[in-house]
C-alpha cells in the first residue's frame, strides 16, 4: 500500500470563466427574486494576517482557512440564497456561495432542497426535506447560509462537515410540540437516508481537522487535481449501491436550551473503487453530542462532541481512521456587540503501523462582533491552533508539531428580504 | 390592564359594553342597583405583581349572561403576533391580519378552536369565529418563534392585570368564581380558582398568589433568521 505522498504545489487547475456562469445566474436570481418569499444577498470581504502553512485549498496541510501566503484582502464569502414557496405546503431551498479560491466551479451550491411542511396535527408536526443539507449536528451554525453567528471559523466539528460531509437523500423530522400544549418541552426525533457521500472521511484520513468557514459547493473537490488519492477527492460522490443512514432525537427547554444527538453511518462498501479516477469509497460512521443553552441576559453556551470512525480496504488493507473532537464555547451579547470564546481539541488515530493520517490538536477562538443594524456586520476573530500532523512532516518535510495563528478583520453587508 | 398594542383596539368599545352588561345582569338578577367595586390582585409565588394576568369572574347566584361578542384584530408584526394575547367573549370574531412582507400560516391545535390559514400576506381570509370557551394556542407553521394566545370566555367580567398586578371592575353584588390565567403559568388554573362573595361593602378584594415559579420570558433579542 502506497500511502508515501508528494504533493503539487502550488495549484493551476483551470476555472471556467466566471462571467459565464455568472451572467445566466445572475439574471435567473434576479428573475427569480421578483416574487420569492425570501431571499440573500451577502458580501463577507476579509483582512487577513496568518503564519500558517499552506493550507488545504493550496495543496498543504494546516489548521486553519487561510495560510500565510494568503495574508491580505481575501473573499470570505459571497452568497445568494433563495427561499420560494411552492403551493401551500412545499417550498424549494437554494443557497449559492463564491469562495474567491480555486475549487474548479468558482460558484456552487452549498444546501439545495425540498421541503415540506404539513400543518401540526394533534401536538404533533412532520417535516421532510429532500435534496442535500446538511444532517442536523450543529448547534453554532444556526445563521443563514449554515454560518455561525459566534465566530467566523467554525469548531473543528463543523469545519468537517462544511468540508466534505451532507446529506443528499432525505429526511423526515417528526415534533412533539409540548410548548404549544403548555408544556416546557418540545421533543423531536429525525431519520435521514443520503447517498453521494462517501467521500466523507477522506480529509479526516488526508489532512485531519481544520477549522474553517469554507463550505464545499457540490461538485466542488477538496484538495487538487493531480495530488494523490487521500488529498484529492470529490467528497460527493456515491461508488457502491448502499444508501447510509442516521437517526437522531432532540429535546428542547422552551426557547433557552436545545440537547441534540445523532447516530450516522454512510454505510459505504470500503472496498469499493472507481478504477477511472482512484476514488474510494469512506466507510464513515460517528454519533455526535451537544446542547446549546441561551440565557435572557445575553449570555450562550454550547458543547458539543463527535467521535467516529473512517476506513477504506483497497486490496485487501482495511485501514481506519478512529477520529474524535469536542469543543466549548461561550458567547455574550450586549446589544449590538458579541463577544465570543471557543476551545476545540481534536485527534485522529490509525492502525496504519507507521501511524499514518493520525494527528492530535487544539484551537482558541476569540472573536468580537458588531452588527449596527442587519445590513452590516464587523467582525474581529484571532485564531490559534497547534497541531501533531504526520502527514506535515513526512509529506512536506514540516515540523509535525505546528502552531498556527490567523486573524482575520471581517466587513459583511446583506440585502434581503428576511434578514432578522 | 396592559395598554393597547393597536390603536384601535377593542378594548374602549369593551369596556362600555362590559359596563352596560354588568348594569344589565344586576337588573336582571333583581341583586341592589348599586354596584360594587371588586378588585383582584395576581402576585407570583414569590409575591411581586403579575402584570398581563387574564382575571374572570363568573356570577354563581346571577343567572348566567352572555357578553356580547366583539370583533378583535390579531396582527402579525415582524414575526410576532400582536397583541400576543387577547381576551375575548364566547362568540367573538378575530381577523388575523398580516403586515409582515413575508408570509405567514397559522395554526391552532388547541381544542377550544382548530383551525388553520393557509400561507398568506395582507387580509385575505374573513374572521375566525370562536364558540367555545377555552385558551387557543396559535403559531406559525413557518415561524416556530411566534407564539399568540385567545382566551375564549364566557365569563361576566374579565379583563388583564395591570403593571401591579391589579384588575377591578365595578359588579352586581353577589358570589363569585374567580379564575386566572397566564401564559407563562406553571399552576394549573383549576388549583388557582377560588370563590369570593361580593357583599354590602363598596369593595371586594381578592389576592391570588401562584404557587408555582412563571416559565422564563421568550428570549427577545435572538434575530429571527437564526434557527429557533
Amino acid at each position: 500500500m502506497q500511502l508515501k505522498i508528494g504533493r503539487r504545489l502550488p495549484m493551476d487547475c483551470p476555472m471556467p470563466p466566471l462571467a459565464w456562469l455568472l451572467v445566466p445566474l445572475t439574471w435567473l436570481a434576479l428573475a427569480a427574486t421578483a416574487r420569492a418569499d425570501g431571499w440573500e444577498l451577502d458580501l463577507d470581504g476579509r483582512l487577513v494576517s496568518s503564519n500558517a502553512n499552506p493550507s488545504y485549498t493550496q495543496g498543504g496541510i494546516s489548521g486553519v482557512r487561510f495560510d500565510e501566503d494568503q495574508s491580505g484582502l481575501k473573499l470570505g464569502r459571497a452568497r445568494f440564497a433563495l427561499t420560494e414557496s411552492l403551493g401551500e405546503l412545499w417550498s424549494v431551498h437554494l443557497d449559492a456561495s463564491a469562495w474567491g479560491d480555486h475549487d474548479r466551479i468558482p460558484v456552487g451550491l452549498t444546501e439545495a432542497y425540498l421541503q415540506f411542511r404539513p400543518y401540526p396535527f394533534a401536538g404533533y408536526r412532520l417535516r421532510v426535506k429532500a435534496g442535500a443539507f446538511y444532517p442536523p449536528v450543529s448547534l453554532e451554525n444556526r445563521a443563514a447560509g449554515w454560518e455561525s453567528p459566534y465566530t467566523l471559523s467554525y469548531s473543528a466539528i463543523d469545519s468537517w462537515l462544511a468540508i466534505e460531509v451532507r446529506t443528499i437523500g432525505v429526511e423526515a423530522q417528526l415534533d412533539w410540540l409540548g410548548t404549544r400544549q403548555g408544556h416546557d418541552f418540545d421533543l423531536a426525533a429525525t431519520a435521514g437516508a443520503f447517498g453521494w457521500n462517501e467521500g466523507a472521511g477522506g480529509f479526516i484520513a488526508g489532512d485531519g481537522f481544520t477549522l474553517t468557514d469554507r463550505q464545499t459547493p457540490y461538485g466542488g473537490r477538496v484538495g487538487l487535481p493531480g495530488d494523490p488519492v487521500l488529498m484529492n477527492f470529490e467528497p460527493f460522490r456515491q461508488l457502491d449501491g448502499r444508501a447510509g443512514l442516521y437517526g437522531g432525537l432532540e429535546l428542547r427547554w422552551l426557547d433557552r436550551v436545545v440537547v441534540r444527538a445523532l447516530r450516522y453511518d454512510n454505510r459505504a462498501d470500503p472496498s469499493a473503487m472507481d478504477n477511472a479516477t482512484n476514488a474510494i469509497a469512506w466507510e464513515t460512521s460517528f454519533d455526535s453530542v451537544g446542547l446549546r443553552a441561551e440565557s435572557a441576559d445575553g449570555w450562550t453556551a454550547i458543547a458539543q462532541g463527535l467521535k467516529g470512525n473512517t476506513a477504506i480496504a483497497p486490496g485487501g488493507f482495511y485501514l481506519t481512521w478512529p477520529f474524535k473532537s469536542e469543543y466549548a464555547l461561550v458567547a455574550k451579547k450586549l446589544g449590538q456587540h458579541m463577544l465570543s470564546l471557543r476551545y476545540d481539541r481534536f485527534e485522529v488515530d490509525t492502525n496504519i503501523a507507521g501511524g499514518d493520517g493520525s494527528e492530535t490538536g487544539h484551537a482558541w477562538t476569540a472573536a468580537y462582533s458588531y452588527t449596527p443594524n442587519e445590513h452590516w456586520r464587523f467582525t474581529l476573530e484571532w485564531l490559534r491552533v497547534t497541531s501533531n500532523s504526520y502527514y506535515r512532516n513526512d509529506v512536506f518535510g514540516l515540523a509535525a508539531l505546528a502552531t498556527e495563528t490567523q486573524l482575520q478583520l471581517a466587513v459583511r453587508y446583506a440585502l434581503g428580504s428576511g434578514l432578522r | 390592564m396592559r395598554p393597547p398594542a393597536r390603536p384601535h383596539s377593542h378594548r374602549t368599545p369593551f369596556r362600555a359594553l362590559a359596563s352596560l352588561g354588568a348594569l344589565l345582569c344586576a337588573l336582571a338578577a333583581g341583586a341592589p342597583a348599586r354596584a360594587a367595586t371588586l378588585v383582584i390582585t395576581v402576585q407570583t409565588f414569590d409575591g411581586r405583581p403579575l402584570s398581563g394576568a387574564v382575571v374572570t369572574a363568573h356570577p354563581l347566584d346571577a343567572p348566567a349572561h352572555r357578553v356580547p361578542p366583539i370583533k378583535a384584530v390579531m396582527d402579525q408584526v415582524n414575526r410576532a403576533f400582536a397583541p400576543d394575547l387577547l381576551v375575548i367573549p364566547v362568540g367573538s370574531t378575530v381577523t388575523f391580519p398580516n403586515t409582515d412582507s413575508v408570509s405567514h400560516q397559522i395554526y391552532s391545535f388547541s381544542a377550544a378552536k382548530r383551525f388553520q390559514l393557509p400561507l398568506y400576506r395582507g387580509t385575505p381570509y374573513p374572521p375566525v369565529h370562536f364558540d367555545q370557551a377555552g385558551v387557543v394556542i396559535l403559531g406559525c407553521n413557518i415561524h416556530d418563534e411566534m407564539v399568540g394566545y385567545l382566551v375564549v370566555t364566557d365569563a361576566a367580567y374579565y379583563g388583564r392585570a395591570d403593571a401591579k398586578g391589579a384588575w377591578s371592575n365595578e359588579v352586581a353584588r353577589g358570589r363569585y368564581r374567580i379564575t386566572i390565567w397566564h401564559p407563562r403559568m406553571r399552576d394549573e388554573a383549576a388549583d388557582l380558582e377560588r370563590e369570593l362573595t361580593v357583599g354590602e361593602a363598596d369593595h371586594a378584594e381578592l389576592t391570588l398568589r401562584l404557587t408555582k415559579s412563571l416559565t422564563p420570558a421568550p428570549l427577545a433579542d435572538r434575530p429571527h433568521s437564526w434557527d429557533y
